[in-house]
């Protein structure tokens, strides 16, 4: 990420949002898992590359704010390392993740919705008005970028 | 990119498979991983492939922009619909029970309605915006 060349940074994002999606896979999280391939490391690199073609491929050459910025890598590196100290320890059987929602999709979506994946039932049907909001925000991030690329196309 | 025969070739070797394991996440969502969100953009992954190989006009010849506005914005209707007819048939709104005869198989088809809008929107979404990052190259 501290490439100065922007394609070398798309690319070691790309590459980063796929040792993500591996990861993902290991904690047999295998939705999540399949979006961030498809999303971070699919397509986000396609519409990455063709906004790439618009922009100037040199940025100036500048070393002076590389101080402030480490010193505040730094503070946030250290502050975010003091705060892994409260997360709950990974599988705890008290961790907030495992309060009594999740033990009431997993015994209740066989009879209730009637299918064997827990993920969709919960995206669908018991947080459905959830999912009808990100659609929603999908759609309006969709119309402004038509939007704002709209008046470039026009002149020429 | 046409000239190159390798990128042409396994590019129509590999698109129906790209398409047809996005039908697949799409349609069996309800039983392994997968949904309308990941389908969406596999399939519009496969259809972006298709306009960098050969071109931007011949896939505006399959899909123009036009018709890929109208199918974004039936996608959020048909989510939308769906959630209306619950109330209609004497539900909450976006409670499927009442869709059939019991509620399992209710909750099957509201599922199945929603996941194919979800499904158009992102999918259309992500082929606006390539198209609009490329308009002015033929």
């Amino acid at each position: 990420m501290f490439s100065r060349n922007l394609f070398a940074a798309i690319m070691s994002m790309t590459i980063f949002s796929m040792i993500c999606a591996l990861v993902f896979l290991l904690l047999d999280g295998v939705d999540v898992s399949l979006t961030e391939a498809a999303v971070g490391a699919g397509i986000s690199t396609i519409l990455f590359l063709s906004s790439l073609k618009h922009m100037d491929f040199i940025i100036k050459k500048n070393t002076k704010p590389f101080l402030f910025s480490l010193v505040l890598f730094l503070v946030l590196t250290a502050s975010l390392s003091y705060i892994i100290s409260d997360l709950p320890k990974f599988g705890e059987a008290k961790a907030s993740t495992d309060s009594y929602v999740t033990d009431y999709y997993l015994k209740n979506t066989d009879q209730e919705i009637g299918i064997p994946n827990v993920v969709t039932s919960v995206l669908a049907s018991y947080r459905g008005f959830d999912t009808l909001g990100e659609v929603v925000v999908i759609f309006i991030a969709g119309i402004s970028v038509i939007g704002i690329l709209r008046k470039e196309y026009k002149e020429q | 990119m046409k000239d190159y025969i390798i990128l042409r070739i396994i590019t129509k070797l590999t698109i129906p498979l790209i398409l047809l394991f996005g039908l697949y996440v799409q349609f069996h969502g309800d039983y392994s991983a997968g949904g309308g969100f990941q389908a969406g953009v596999i399939l519009a992954s496969g259809f972006i492939l298709y306009n960098i190989i050969f071109g931007i006009d011949v896939g505006k010849a399959v899909l123009s922009q036009r018709m890929s506005k109208i199918l974004m914005g039936i996608g959020v209707l048909l989510f939308v619909g769906v959630g209306i007819m619950g109330i209609i048939l004497g539900g909450n709104f976006l409670e499927y029970n009442s869709f059939s005869f019991d509620s399992t198989s209710g909750q099957m088809i509201g599922i199945f309605l929603i996941e194919i809008g979800v499904g158009l929107t992102v999918g259309n979404v992500m082929i606006l915006v390539f198209y609009a990052f490329n308009n002015e190259e033929s």
